[in-house]
C-alpha cells in the first residue's frame, strides 16, 4: 500500500528476490513517482511528470505488478485481506504499509489557509502561486521549506521565511554549515525571520495577514507551510496495530501483527533494546526499509543498511549528509573551510570513529565519509580538515 | 563512428578517476566519461547521469561500478546498468580498449560486456 519510493522499492525488491506470487501496489495516484524533485526540478519546471517517474511504463507489466490507483479503507490482517472503498476485499497474505505521511497542518487560527508540499498536485498548486512579485511567506525553515523558498524566489516572488529556530538544521548538518546555509537565505534576498506565527486573517483583496508571536504582521498573496509531517498509519492503529507517531516496527520491517509489515515515512524503528528511533524521514531511508521489508516478508533476512543520508538542494548548491553531526551527545566537530567558510563538517566520537558528515558541493566527501561509517574506520583529523587532500584519500 | 579516438596512454588517466571526450572531440552526440579502475580496467559510459544532470566521471569509482556525485544511483561500468534508484535507466556503453600503448574510445560502439578485462 502506498505509491511512492518505499512502495516501489519494496515490489521491485521482492521481484528481485524471486518473488513470483501476485503482487499489487494500491497507490491512490496510480504509477509511483518520485518525491524529491517535487521540490527542487519538478517545482523548478525543469522536470516533468514523467520525468519523476520511478520506472517506466512498462516496468510494472513486465515485472507483473498490477497497480490499483484506490485507497484501502481497511486492513483486514484476520481474513488475509485489505478492503477498498466500494467494500472490495483484495486478498493479501502480506501487507507492505508504506502509506507515508501528510503535511503536519499550521495549527493555528486561520492556518488552513496555508499550502503544504506532499504530492504532485501539491506541487502544481504551488506552481500556480510563487510567481513574479508575488509576496510569499514560508512558514519553516526544514529541507521543504527551504527548498520552496528558494524556488520561489528563483520565480521572482517576494519570499519570507519564518523559523524560530536560527539557524535550522543543526543536528544535521552542524553549526557552521547551518548558519552558513542560513545566510544563503538573505544573500538571495529571502527575508528571515526567527519568529512563529499566531494566527492567520483574510484581506478583503484575497490575499492573507500572519501574524507573528514577535508582534509583526506579513502581508502575503500565498503561504506555505513545511513544518514536519505526520504518518498516515491510521489503518494501522484501527487494525490493533502498535502505533505511536508512526507504525512501529523492527529493522525488518516487522509491525506487531505478523501478516503486515511497515516501511518508509508512516514507520517508525523500535530498536531492539525497545527504544523508539527518530522517524526516519528521508528518501534513501524509505528505499531501505522498503527493501529490508521485501526481503522479511519473504522470509529473508533485510540487507544491512548503513549510515543514514540525505541530501538538499537550494539556491543552487547541493547540500548531503551522513550520518549525525548532532554533537549533545558527545564528540567532537572537524570543519574542512577554504578562506575561513565551512565547507564540510565531520563529527568523531571520542574514540575516533566517525559519526556523521555534512558538505555542501563536495559530494565525493560524504561518499568517502560513508565509506568511513560502514567500515568502521577512525579517519585522520588532519586530512579531514584539509581542503588540499581529496575524498579518496580518506580512505586505506 | 567506429573510427577510434586517441584518449591518451593510460597512465595519463589516474586509477580511480575518469577523462571525460567531450562531443567536438568524440563527434559523438553526448559528452563520455572514460573511467580507469582501481584494478587497472578502462571503461567508457555516457558522462551524463541518466537521472538528472550530473558529471558520472565527478562519481565514485569503486570496483566496477561508479556512484553519481549527486544523488547516489550506481551504475555498472561495464555494462551501464543501473544499479540503484533514483536513476531508472541504463547509462549508455562506449567501446574503449588499450591498443599500442593508448587507450582508444569508440564512440557510439557499444561496449561488450564480456570482454575480459584489459
Amino acid at each position: 500500500m502506498g505509491g511512492g519510493v518505499a512502495a516501489f522499492s519494496a515490489a521491485s525488491e521482492l521481484r528481485a528476490r524471486g518473488y513470483d506470487g501476485a503482487l499489487t501496489l494500491l497507490s491512490p495516484e496510480g504509477a509511483p513517482y518520485d518525491r524529491p524533485p517535487l521540490s527542487k526540478g519538478y517545482l523548478l519546471g525543469t522536470e516533468d511528470a514523467a520525468k519523476i517517474a520511478l520506472a517506466a511504463e512498462g516496468w510494472y507489466a513486465e515485472h507483473e505488478v498490477e497497480v490499483v490507483a484506490e485507497r484501502a479503507v481497511a486492513l483486514r490482517p484476520a481474513e488475509a485481506a485489505v478492503e477498498l472503498g466500494d467494500g472490495t476485499l483484495l486478498r493479501a497474505d502480506r501487507v507492505l504499509l508504506a502509506t507515508g505521511a501528510r503535511p503536519r497542518p499550521l495549527a493555528i487560527p486561520g492556518g488552513e489557509a496555508a499550502y503544504t508540499l506532499r504530492d504532485r498536485a501539491d506541487a502544481d498548486a504551488l506552481r500556480g502561486i510563487l510567481v513574479p512579485e508575488a509576496r510569499v511567506v514560508v512558514v519553516g525553515a526544514g529541507l521543504i521549506g527551504t527548498e520552496v523558498a528558494s524556488a520561489a524566489v528563483s520565480f521572482g516572488a517576494q519570499v519570507t521565511l519564518v523559523d524560530p529556530v536560527d539557524p535550522p538544521l543543526v543536528p544535521a548538518v552542524g553549526e557552521a554549515l547551518a548558519r552558513r546555509l542560513h545566510a544563503m537565505h538573505a544573500e538571495h534576498g529571502v527575508r528571515s525571520i526567527a519568529s512563529v506565527p499566531l494566527g492567520i486573517s483574510a484581506s478583503g483583496d484575497g490575499s492573507h495577514v500572519v501574524r507573528l508571536a514577535d508582534g509583526s504582521a506579513l502581508e502575503a498573496d500565498a503561504i506555505v507551510a513545511g513544518i514536519g509531517i505526520v504518518p498516515a498509519s491510521r489503518l494501522a492503529a484501527e487494525a490493533g496495530i502498535e502505533v505511536d507517531d508512526g507504525v512501529l516496527v523492527d529493522a525488518s520491517g516487522a509491525t506487531t501483527n505478523p501478516a503486515v509489515f511497515a516501511a518508509g515515512d508512516v514507520s517508525r524503528l523500535r530498536k531492539p533494546d525497545g527504544i523508539l528511533a527518530r522517524r526516519a524521514e528521508h528518501w534513501e531511508a524509505a528505499v531501505r526499509s522498503g527493501q529490508a521489508a521485501a526481503a522479511s516478508m519473504l522470509g529473508q533476512a533485510p540487507p544491512e543498511t548503513g549510515a543514514p543520508w540525505f541530501w538538499s538542494d537550494r539556491y543552487g548548491v547541493h547540500v548531503e549528509a551522513v550520518g549525525t553531526l548532532d554533537g549533545r551527545a558527545g564528540g567532537s566537530t572537524v570543519l574542512r573551510e577554504v578562506d575561513g567558510v565551512p565547507q564540510a563538517a565531520f563529527l568523531l566520537a571520542d574514540d575516533g570513529h566517525l559519526l556523521g558528515a555534512a558538505a555542501v558541493d563536495l559530494p565525493l566527501l560524504i561518499r568517502a565519509a560513508r565509506r568511513i561509517m560502514d567500515r568502521g574506520l577512525t579517519p585522520d583529523r588532519a586530512a579531514l580538515a584539509d581542503p588540499a587532500v581529496p575524498a579518496r584519500r580518506l580512505l586505506p | 563512428m567506429s573510427e577510434g579516438i586517441d584518449v591518451g596512454s593510460p597512465d595519463e588517466i589516474e586509477a580511480g578517476t575518469a577523462r571525460v571526450v567531450e562531443p567536438e572531440d568524440s563527434g559523438f552526440v553526448d559528452p563520455i566519461a572514460v573511467f580507469h579502475t582501481e584494478s587497472g580496467c578502462f571503461f567508457a559510459l555516457n558522462d551524463t547521469c541518466t537521472h538528472e544532470e550530473a558529471s558520472l566521471a565527478e562519481g565514485w569509482i569503486e570496483g566496477d561500478t561508479v556512484e553519481c556525485p549527486l544523488h547516489s544511483s550506481s551504475f555498472n561500468l561495464r555494462t551501464g546498468k543501473v544499479l540503484c534508484l533514483p536513476a531508472t535507466e541504463d547509462a549508455r556503453t562506449h567501446k574503449v580498449a588499450v591498443e599500442d600503448g593508448r587507450v582508444v574510445l569508440y564512440p557510439g560502439v557499444a561496449a561488450d560486456p564480456a570482454r575480459a578485462a584489459d
